[in-house]
C-alpha cells in the first residue's frame, strides 16, 4: 500500500475484536495497532493511555502493550492494546507470535472484525500527501471506519479508540457478534507448539490481518 | 520543632557522607580494576581470560575505559574483517545514499534480487530509526556527535550483508558499540556479533529457529521457576512477548544503559546462553510481583521494566539461575530441540499445508 510510505501524512491501521472479560457484563476488547514504521503507532497508544504526546520515543521492537478501562454507553470496557513494530519483515514475526488469536479471529470472526483506519499526523497539514477525500474513499471501498488523528495534539485519538469500542458494543447488542462464541475461539495456549508444526508456507498468511 | 529540624539535618548529612564514602570506595575499586585489566589481563589475554580470577572480576563489570577493548577481544573477528573492508563497504554505502538522494537510478547488478526500491526503503528506515535510537541521550540524532558513526555502521553493514540488510533493533546494538569503540572497530564487533547463530536466527527472522530458542528457554524457565512458569502458561503469556525485544536489542533498550553494558560484558564472554540466563534472572527477581499479575500487567511490566532496576540485585539473581536441565546444558537442549523440529517437519507431511 503506497499510502503507508507517504511522508508527512501517514496511516496507521487499527484492528480489533473482543471477547468476554467477565460474566458480570464487562468486556475486554483487544486492539492491534499496525502500520508502517514511523507512522506514530506508539505515540497514538501513548496519547490514548497517558493523555500526552510521547517526545523522544524509541522505535518498538516486538510488541508493546497498553490497557485502559473506558465507559462506553454505560458499559465498562477494558481495552487491551497490542502495539506492534513497523518494519515489514519484523512485523511478520509479530504477527506470527499473535497468530493464534489472529487466525482464530480471522477464521471465526473475520466479517465482524472492526477496523479503523487512522490517518495520523493530522497536525502536519502542510506536508499532507493524501487528501481527506482520497483516504475516505479508500476506507469506504474497504469497509473501514476512518478518522484523521494527531498523536501530537491528541485530536481524535480518544475518539478513534472509543469509536471502535462503540461499534463493537453495538454489534454485540444487535446480535451480530456473539462474545461467548468468539471468546471460546481465542486460545493462545499452545501457539508455539502449533506453529512449530506448521510448514513455513503457512506463515505467510499472517501479515495482512485486515485484508486491506 | 527546631530540635527535630536539626535532627533531620544531621541525619541527612550522615546519609550524604555515607553516600560519598560509598562513591569513593566504588571509584577506588574501579580504579584498581582498570589497573588489573590494563597491566595484567590485557597483555596476557590468551592465557588469562578464562582464569577464575578474571572471570570473577569480569562478572563485577568491566570498567568503561577498557570495556570496548575487552568486548572486541571476547567477540573476536571470525569474519576477518579489516579496516579496509569497512572503508570499502562504507564508500559503497555513501555512493548509494548519494545516488538515491539525487534520484539517480544507476544500480549495480551484483546484488540482484534486492530491488532498488527495497534498498531505498531500508536506507529510509535507517534514517528514521537513528533518530529514534536512545533519543534521550541526544548524541545519535541529526546534528549529534555520533549520528554519522551510527549511520556509517548501519549503512556499511547493509552493503556488507545485503542478504540480511537493516533490521530494526540493529541500531541499538550499533549505538552501544559506538559508545565503547571507534567506528571501524565497532563495525567489526557489530558484524561478528550479528554473525553469531542466535543473532543470525533473529535478525534473519528465521521463525522456526526462533521458536526453537523460545522452546529451549522454556525448558530452563520451567526448571528454574516452576511456579511462575505455570502462572505464565495459565495466562497464555508466551516468551516471545518479552524475549523478542530483549534478544533483538541485547537488553540495551529495556535495561538502564549501564546495566545493559554489564549484561553485554558477560554475554560477550559466555555467548547467547547468557541472554536467556539474564531473562530468567529478571523473571526470578520479579517473581513475587509477576505471580500476582494477569496477562496484560505481566506483558506491560516485562516490555517496560522499572527504570531504577538495581544492578547488584539483578546480577545476584542471574547468578542463582541454573543453566542445566536434567544434566543437559543450554547448547545440548537447543540442539536436541532443533533436531526434533527438523524431524517433525520432515516426518509429518500431513501437516504441510
Amino acid at each position: 500500500m503506497g499510502w503507508g510510505d507517504a511522508e508527512g501524512m501517514l496511516w496507521t491501521r487499527g484492528l480489533l475484536w473482543e471477547r468476554v472479560w467477565n460474566a458480570v457484563g464487562n468486556f475486554l476488547f483487544k486492539f492491534l495497532v499496525i502500520g508502517s514504521a514511523g507512522t506514530g503507532k506508539s505515540c497514538l497508544l501513548h496519547q490514548f493511555i497517558e493523555n500526552k504526546f510521547k517526545q523522544d520515543s524509541n522505535h518498538t521492537i516486538g510488541v508493546e502493550f497498553g490497557s485502559r478501562v473506558v465507559n462506553v454507553g454505560g458499559k465498562t470496557v477494558k481495552l487491551q492494546i497490542w502495539d506492534t513494530a513497523g518494519q515489514e519483515r519484523f512485523r511478520r514475526e509479530t504477527y506470527n507470535s499473535l497468530a493464534a488469536w489472529l487466525t482464530d479471529a480471522r477464521t471465526l470472526a473475520s466479517p465482524n472484525i472492526v477496523v479503523i483506519l487512522c490517518g495520523n499526523k493530522k497536525d502536519l497539514d502542510l506536508e499532507r500527501e493524501v487528501t481527506f477525500l482520497e483516504a475516505s474513499r479508500f476506507a469506504q471501498e474497504n469497509e473501514l471506519m476512518f478518522l484523521e488523528t494527531s498523536a501530537l495534539t491528541g485530536e481524535n485519538v480518544e475518539e478513534a479508540f472509543l469509536k471502535c469500542a462503540r461499534t463493537i458494543l453495538n454489534k454485540i447488542d444487535s446480535g451480530e457478534l456473539d462474545p461467548e462464541r468468539m471468546g471460546s475461539g481465542i486460545q493462545y495456549g499452545d501457539a508455539s507448539l502449533r506453529q512449530l508444526r506448521q510448514p513455513r508456507s503457512a506463515q505467510a498468511v499472517a501479515p495482512q490481518p485486515c485484508g486491506c | 520543632m527546631v530540635v527535630q529540624a536539626k535532627k533531620r539535618e544531621l541525619k541527612e548529612a550522615q546519609r550524604r557522607k555515607k553516600q560519598l564514602e560509598e562513591r569513593c570506595r566504588l571509584e577506588e575499586s574501579i580504579g584498581n580494576a582498570v589497573l588489573t585489566w590494563n597491566n595484567e589481563i590485557l597483555p596476557n589475554w590468551e592465557t588469562m581470560w578464562c582464569s577464575r580470577k578474571v572471570r570473577d572480576l569480569w562478572w563485577q563489570g568491566i570498567p568503561p575505559s577498557v570495556r570496548g577493548k575487552v568486548w572486541s577481544l571476547a567477540i573476536g573477528n571470525e569474519l576477518n574483517i579489516t579496516h579496509e573492508l569497512f572503508d570499502i563497504c562504507l564508500a559503497r554505502a555513501k555512493e548509494r545514499w548519494r545516488c538515491f538522494s539525487t534520484g539517480g537510478s544507476e544500480v549495480e547488478n551484483e546484488d540482484a534480487g534486492f530491488s532498488a526500491a527495497d534498498r531505498e526503503a531500508s536506507l529510509e528506515l535507517i534514517k528514521l530509526d537513528i533518530s529514534r535510537t536512545f533519543p534521550n541521550l541526544c548524541i545519535f540524532q541529526q546534528g549529534g556527535p555520533y549520528h554519522d558513526m551510527l549511520h556509517s555502521i548501519l549503512g556499511a553493514y547493509t552493503c556488507y550483508r545485503p542478504d540480511v540488510g537493516y533490521v530494526q533493533g540493529m541500531s541499538f546494538i550499533a549505538a552501544v558499540l559506538i559508545l565503547n569503540l571507534d567506528t571501524a572497530d565497532a563495525f567489526i564487533a557489530f558484524s561478528n556479533l550479528l554473525n553469531k547463530p542466535c543473532q543470525m536466527a533473529f535478525f534473519r527472522v528465521d521463525h522456526g529457529l526462533m521458536l526453537t530458542y523460545f522452546a529451549a528457554f522454556e525448558v530452563f524457565f520451567e526448571e528454574n521457576l516452576p511456579k511462575l512458569f505455570a502462572h505464565f502458561k495459565k495466562n497464555n503469556l508466551t516468551p516471545d512477548i518479552y524475549l523478542i525485544d530483549w534478544i533483538f536489542t541485547l537488553y540495551s533498550k529495556s535495561l538502564p544503559l549501564d546495566l545493559a553494558c554489564r549484561v553485554w560484558d558477560v554475554f560477550c564472554r559466555d555467548g547467547e546462553e547468557f541472554l536467556f540466563r539474564t531473562a530468567l534472572g529478571l523473571l526470578k527477581l520479579f517473581e513475587d510481583i509477576l505471580t500476582k499479575m494477569d496477562f496484560i500487567h505481566i506483558a506491560q511490566f516485562l516490555t517496560r521494566l522499572p527504570e531504577d532496576l538495581p544492578a547488584e540485585e539483578l546480577f545476584a539473581s542471574i547468578a542463582t539461575v541454573q543453566m542445566q536441565s536434567r544434566n543437559k546444558k543450554w547448547a545440548q537442549v537447543l540442539t536436541a530441540l532443533q533436531k526434533d523440529s527438523r524431524e517433525m517437519e520432515k516426518g509429518s507431511p500431513s501437516l504441510r499445508h
